[in-house]
């Protein structure tokens, strides 16, 4: 089912939502505004070589991003911080590959052999947008409405729609919220925040009777979500948020992919879950002895734990931490997809760490750790009877052992600030079945008479590729940055980076950015 | 010749012993000139350590002092003895001279107390500042307290600097709360020069402000614009300011931004979600997790060629910034690597291993499946579900090579009840393969 509006609840939507904004926006309260427009535009002028040498693409790319805000436009009294206050955010973003050339993005060209389903070489996204009250009822209830961020254990996500959450006096707080998630080829939208695993996007754009063209290319619906979540607040010892989300898929989902183009594919209609899952996070800390984070996902649809992590802490002085972690993950994808269904195995990461703060403007920390996979070991054998055999039905699984291969590896780095001077260093070593890759850099800037920026970084990485030991390779490689600084938020810069090494010999890649910011 | 060897071994001999008496007595004033102790000028004589329990409330051991940032460095010129005032000679208390405390609502007052308020004891005369008058006794000359004071140098004392505090608070409600002085200060009693080390540590802040941040009773809360100065432009905290960035300490999440914290960072955001957010604004997240320039930080320079070995080993979560199957496989497609590029860019060099390795038996490190296994985000970054349903569908080429994990089929009823989408990409309605999901 596709979620549409009839014109005339079109209309009375916009009426609304047009009433509710010059309202907001003539609110005679809001004398106490504080405003602020932020602006961003980079460009990056590179070329991306195939591995085989046959494309180059020629990206020259411009991103912009115009951000608008609002701040305290509720009257309150300077000296009350606790006192209710909406605040107004939005951020749009530009963002444009003028190195693409038009049959990348036009399925009716040249019978779309170039075509790439769901580039854009201009997107135009609504980062968010959304109006926030904060300590209304006496500091009992905020709310937010619009295009927003819910940032927990079940990952970064967004959603147009609405948020309340209500604290209470007993140390926590309750939240729920509902709306539509943010999924690629709707319009101001990204793919960003949606599940992975569907190739899902606009196919607006298709000539008629194509359905054809691209089978495996979804066409996008909406993904009515809500979700909810408890979360203790004001004790700063011990922290802890359950949530629980859950997002539908609607519309049709093409089910016969594979079919030969002539044939009509079949589809799958109707409302059905895209994710679902449960998490918990929590944290605990004594400032003199240490602290213990652990976490865990249950995706409800996959019934599997899909991620969990622990981690302890030990505070040795007040320069030294030294840290357990455990994490773990499974590969879990929106429920449309086939793949949640594969033998993805866990996948384990134990490390151990230690960070010295040597003062306040000298640190180090390093990490030693395994990777450790699973897979199924059984020698593999094609069943008698069962091969290539058209129509046949799958037998069961063949290789019911696991074995545990890991990967081992190492971070060290560094950071010393003083003044206007930041000095960097960073080392890593990853070695495993696949491949290993070692390497390091070191980066620095500095801000001369608070103006003129200079930086760097100087990197040499060597990787060794198992599976296709004709793309290891050394690399070194540098960046140099000039920039100028107007005022504290504002600021212009460029940065040349060189990469040179055996595969593509010398990469050239050149930035330009521009950043500023506008307060009333 | 023999007279002047007995000479100079005469005048060796001498120098023997009037060397060391003339060493000895180049170093008794300094001895001793050491041995007198200057009291008033540090917390306690001689800059002696402070026991902890004397600092305040919060203080580590050993101590580093109370953060920079919230209390800038100061410039004391006043020679002064607290543990004397307070002690029974004098027998003043901490509102004889700071009163002004009692009255005052912001970090902005000056609680220093003007000298006047020496006056009486020390027998000089404030009351003009543009011509103080010293007193009869030494305790009454202009040098006794101010340090560097030089007679004839115009009545000049050096000038006491003492940043405002970057932070709110109202010694007033403390106080009409009867918290003490001491729960705060640490105690004053038993120091002499009360420095920034006497100032309180937000740790000690916490032993009161630990309450819900709305809907409680009484004002000990504990959101961070209760004691730090609410940021411009929507940031719920100012963190910068001119004697530096405000950081998170070690003792709170452990959020102290060390050199790895950029690896550390999720476990707390998922914990807290209002935590990053008292200084960070979504712009900084975006920058990296929605964002369209590489962060050199995160990913290294010549990123492009490296990252395929990175995707492969797992060595940085790609999920966690890109969704797969539109940022990754976009380029892919585009630079004609991936199973679904358009026939005019797609690459006629096979980019896994070769067949032999990739998808014939025997299955071992290298093979496809084994890969799959290992790390199927790798896969979804190239291939369309089309790419494996071709082999591993019910009816398609391959079918027969069950994809699926061990003991699948005891689970599945509960994903084909809330969505069949997927079972029906391989599986047709009437399939019988289906009714052990059903």
């Amino acid at each position: 089912m596709i979620v549409s509006f009839s014109p005339a609840r079109r209309r009375r939507v916009g009426t609304f939502f047009s009433a509710g904004l010059v309202a907001f926006l003539c609110a005679p309260s809001a004398h106490a505004l504080d405003g602020e427009v932020t602006g961003d535009v980079q460009g990056q002028f590179y070329d991306v070589r195939s591995p085989g040498g046959t494309n180059v693409l020629e990206r020259r790319r411009v991103t912009a991003m115009v951000g608008v805000s609002g701040y305290d436009l509720l009257e309150a009294p300077p000296s009350d911080p606790r006192a209710p206050n909406i605040t107004l955010r939005a951020r749009v973003r530009y963002d444009a590959d003028y190195g693409a050339n038009s049959e990348t993005s036009d399925p009716t060209a040249n019978s779309a052999a170039g075509f790439v389903p769901g580039f854009s070489p201009g997107n135009v996204d609504l980062m968010y947008a959304y109006v926030e009250g904060r300590r209304f009822f006496k500091g009992l209830m905020g709310f937010k409405l619009g295009r927003q961020y819910v940032t927990d254990v079940l990952g970064w996500w967004s959603f147009d729609g609405g948020q309340v959450s209500v604290a209470t006096p007993f140390f926590v707080k309750a939240e729920v919220y509902g709306g539509l998630e943010q999924r690629g080829g709707m319009p101001l939208s990204t793919s960003r925040f949606q599940g992975d695993g569907v190739w899902v996007g606009d196919r607006s754009g298709f000539p008629a009777g194509s359905q054809s063209l691209y089978p495996q290319f979804q066409p996008v619906a909406a993904g009515p979500a809500f979700g909810a979540a408890i979360e203790s607040t004001g004790v700063t010892w011990i922290h802890g948020r359950l949530t629980y989300r859950r997002v539908y898929n609607t519309g049709g989902s093409n089910v016969t992919e594979y079919t030969p183009a002539l044939t009509t594919p079949a589809t799958y209609e109707g409302w059905r879950i895209s994710s679902e899952k449960l998490g918990y996070a929590m944290d605990a800390n004594l400032s003199s002895v240490g602290g213990l984070k652990g976490g865990l996902v249950y995706d409800l649809y996959r019934a599997d734990i899909t991620q969990g992590f622990a981690s302890l802490e030990g505070y040795i002085g007040t320069k030294v931490t030294i840290g357990a972690d455990f994490d773990y993950y499974v590969p879990s994808f929106d429920a449309d997809s086939i793949w949640n269904f594969f033998a993805a195995e866990p996948r384990s990461d134990a490390a151990l760490r230690a960070e010295v703060t040597v003062d306040r403007h000298l640190s180090f920390s390093a990490n030693g750790h395994l990777r450790i996979f699973t897979v199924q070991t059984a020698p593999f054998a094609y069943p008698a009877g069962n091969v290539s055999s058209l129509g046949a039905t799958p037998t069961s699984n063949y290789f019911p052992t696991n074995g545990h291969p890991f990967d081992e590896g190492g971070n060290l780095s560094a950071r010393w600030r003083k003044g206007n001077t930041t000095l960097g260093f960073r080392g890593a070593g990853d070695f495993g079945d696949e491949g290993d890759r070692v390497g390091g850099d070191v980066s620095g800037e500095h801000v001369i008479e608070t103006r003129y920026i200079v930086g760097g970084r100087v990197g040499v990485w060597q990787w060794d590729d198992k599976l296709r030991p004709d793309r290891s390779t050394t690399s070194g490689n540098y960046v140099a940055s000039l920039g100028y600084r107007f005022a504290a938020e504002s600021r212009a810069m460029v940065d040349w980076e060189h990469d040179i090494n055996s595969l593509v010999g010398q990469r050239f890649r050149v930035m330009v950015s521009l950043k500023f910011g506008v307060t009333k | 010749m023999i007279s002047r060897s007995r000479a100079a071994l005469r005048l060796l001999r001498r120098l023997f012993v009037v060397l060391p008496v003339l060493a000895f007595l180049a170093v008794v004033p300094f001895a001793l000139a050491g041995g007198t102790t200057v009291h008033g000028l540090a917390p306690l004589p001689d800059d002696q350590k402070v026991p902890l329990k004397v600092l305040p409330p919060g203080a580590f051991d050993p101590d580093q002092g109370p953060s920079d940032v919230v209390f800038p460095h100061q410039s004391l010129t006043l020679r002064f003895n607290h543990a004397k005032h307070l002690g029974k000679d004098v027998g003043a208390t901490c509102k004889t001279c700071h009163g002004a405390a009692y009255k005052s609502s912001s970090s902005s007052d000056s609680l220093i107390p003007a000298g006047l308020v020496c006056d009486a004891c020390h027998s000089t005369d404030h009351t003009d500042r543009a011509s103080v008058k010293p007193g009869d006794e030494d305790m009454g000359q202009c040098g006794f307290c101010h340090q560097g004071y030089k007679t004839g140098d115009g009545n000049k004392v050096a000038e006491l600097e003492m940043p405002r505090a970057n932070l709110l608070f109202n010694h007033k409600a403390h106080l009409d709360r009867n918290i003490a002085c001491a729960q705060c200060h640490g105690q004053i009693d038993q120091i002499e020069l009360a420095t920034r080390d006497q100032l309180p540590r937000m740790r000690g802040c916490f032993h009161c402000h630990q309450g819900p941040d709305s809907a409680s009773s009484g004002d000990a809360k504990s959101a961070c614009d209760t004691c730090h100065i609410r940021g411009e432009r929507g940031s719920n905290i100012k963190t910068v300011f001119a004697s530096g960035a405000l950081q998170p300490p070690r003792w709170l999440h452990n959020a102290e931004h060390t050199p790895d914290f950029i690896e550390r960072h999720r476990w707390i955001a998922a914990d807290d979600s209002a935590f990053c957010a008292n200084c960070h604004k979504e712009d900084f997240c975006t920058d990296c997790h929605d964002g369209r320039v590489r962060p050199r930080n995160i990913h290294p320079n010549d990123w492009l060629n490296m990252h395929p070995i990175e995707a492969r080993m797992a060595t940085q979560s790609c999920r966690s910034c890109h969704q797969e199957q539109s940022f990754c496989l976009d380029c892919h497609m585009r630079v004609g690597v991936s199973e679904s590029s358009p026939p005019d860019a797609k690459e006629a060099q096979r980019f896994h291993p070769p067949k032999s390795i990739w998808s014939d038996p025997p299955r071992k490190p290298g093979h496809h499946s084994f890969e799959a296994e290992r790390n199927l985000n790798a896969c979804v970054s190239c291939h369309t579900e089309r790419d494996c349903v071709q082999c591993h569908g019910a009816s398609g080429v391959g079918a027969g090579f069950d994809p699926h994990q061990d003991g699948f089929t005891a689970g599945c009823s509960t994903q084909f009840r809330r969505n069949p989408r997927p079972c029906f990409v391989c599986h047709e309605k009437g399939d019988t393969a289906l009714s052990a999901c059903k």
